[in-house]
């Protein structure tokens, strides 16, 4: 256990290497040690007893904490510039603790539209089930605004959303969130504390996938939330932790996860993961740009082929989305794009003929990845639902990896070359 | 000067900021902690700022406790 106090003032890309962690006391060790233990020892049944009233800090059971996710999540807390984050074993976990710790049967999410899949699943064939109902809108304020009502208690996005590529202006989602005295709760997976810290447009609470970018090479499952200290649980409409909030303060949502919905909902991460992501975390800053600077010239390319009918990537000139993207993100678009073919090529012939880029339902890898949303992640639904969730049948995503960009190009231009051949 | 953490005494070179305090008091997981400065809970960020002073009374919480 470290006794220093957070860095204050580093950059997100130093703080992913030193974050969190000082080397070890005992060993010297520099990188985090796999805390490998169900659970902890104590002295005297007082000393854990007092960990448990809350008296004095301590690992209990590593369902609730450990050592090595506990440096995670100061290391990722401190890259967002969050008051602090819990480790979840997965980003569906984060999503599922979040809601769960502020939601009550007959509160409302009003959540942009286009998002991830499974985020939808949750929000209509789970929460819908202990009556909490999801409204999806289109991104702009106005209509997040419209479709807010006297139960919403939540607003939710992504920052880009997954598949469909719009980019909120999550700032005036924030205003709109501020005017309801509700909390702005933000997917960032896809951007990254790398591109951008989604606390300074106002997000109250940011979630993670950190199988994804934070992870980066596709070697484990993982999900974080952070408390970005934005909203002021004191003076919040959820009066559990308002009340909370008089013990815990800024901590109030934290702790209730901590001590009561992350804690009985089992999500937790295991250690060696929690390892990974903060092996990932290291390197994150350095690979986000070529990531995305892959992105930029795949949609710059593909946008130069007769034989693709559409590119829907948010960093190109042509995206209504550019503007955003400009404000926010210093005019880079993120690493995912989506195409369509021209004419009624087949998908499923270009995918099939990928010889580099692999038919993978994941992001963030190093390696490019591509798949078909329809068939996929959106198979669930009809075609009509489908195309009200903006996955239209011909969509084909990708999400960059690290590669040389040449070696990436060629594939993409073999394989559509080869679909849209008679 | 005099002080009382957590319920006991304690005698310190004063004054100090509360981010001092939990360097000297080595308080574990400090990210972890709330604190508590007579009677108020203070946000974070204003743990570099504030001031304890002679006859204060500082409450350091935790909240992550209850096992298997």
């Amino acid at each position: 256990m470290q006794n220093d106090i957070p860095r204050h003032g580093l950059r997100p890309a130093t703080v992913g290497v030193h974050g969190g962690y000082d080397d070890d006391p005992s060993t010297g060790a520099t990188a985090v040690p796999i805390f490998q233990t169900a659970s902890y020892a104590y002295g005297s049944t007082r000393d854990l007893a007092d960990v448990f009233r809350g008296r004095a800090p301590g690992h209990v059971y590593s369902r609730i904490s450990n050592p090595t996710t506990y440096a995670l999540e100061r290391r990722l807390a401190q890259m967002e510039g969050g008051v602090g984050a819990i480790a979840t074993a997965s980003g569906m976990g984060a999503i599922t603790a979040v809601m769960t710790a502020l939601l009550r049967a007959g509160d409302e999410i009003v959540s942009v539209r286009g998002i991830f899949g499974g985020t939808v699943s949750l929000f209509r064939n789970v929460l819908s089930r202990f009556n909490i109902r999801a409204t999806l809108t289109a991104p702009d304020a106005a209509s997040v605004s419209a479709a807010v009502t006297d139960a919403t208690k939540v607003i939710f996005a992504e920052t880009i959303a997954n598949p469909v590529m719009d980019v909120p202006d999550l700032p005036a989602l924030s205003e709109v969130a501020r005017s309801h005295n509700i909390p702005l709760v933000v997917d960032a997976t896809v951007t990254t504390p790398a591109l951008a810290r989604v606390k300074d447009f106002g997000a109250d609470v940011i979630v993670h996938s950190t199988t994804k970018f934070i992870n980066g090479h596709g070697t484990a499952i993982g999900g974080a939330i952070v408390d970005t200290g934005n909203y002021r649980w004191a003076e919040g409409r959820f009066e559990d932790l308002a009340s909370l909030a008089r013990k815990a303060g800024q901590m109030a949502l934290l702790a209730r996860l901590r001590n009561v919905v992350y804690r009985d909902l089992g999500a937790c991460p295991a250690p060696q993961n929690s390892f990974l992501m903060l092996q990932g975390l290291e390197t994150l800053s350095a690979r986000m740009p070529i990531h995305c600077k892959n992105a930029l010239r795949l949609a710059e390319f593909l946008a130069s082929l007769p034989g693709v009918e559409w590119v829907n990537y948010p960093g190109l000139p042509t995206s209504p989305h550019k503007p955003v993207v400009d404000r926010l993100y210093g005019g880079i678009g993120g690493a995912i794009l989506t195409f369509g073919l021209a004419g009624e090529a087949d998908p499923a012939r270009c995918m099939d003929s990928f010889v580099l880029a692999r038919r993978m339902t994941n992001l963030g890898d190093a390696k490019t990845l591509v798949l078909h949303p329809a068939s996929t992640i959106f198979a669930e639904y009809d075609r009509s639902e489908r195309l009200n969730l903006g996955v239209t049948d011909d969509m084909i995503r990708v999400s960059l990896g690290i590669e040389d960009f040449e070696d990436i190009r060629e594939d993409f231009e073999q394989a559509i070359t080869q679909s849209t051949e008679n | 000067m005099e002080i009382t953490v957590n319920g006991d005494a304690v005698t310190l070179d004063g004054p100090l900021t509360i981010a001092r305090l939990l360097v000297e008091q080595e308080v574990k997981m400090p990210d972890m902690v709330s604190v508590e400065h007579n009677g108020k809970i203070l946000d974070r960020a204003e743990f570099d700022k504030q001031q304890v002073r002679p006859g204060d009374t500082v409450e350091f919480l935790y909240f992550m406790g209850g096992g298997a």
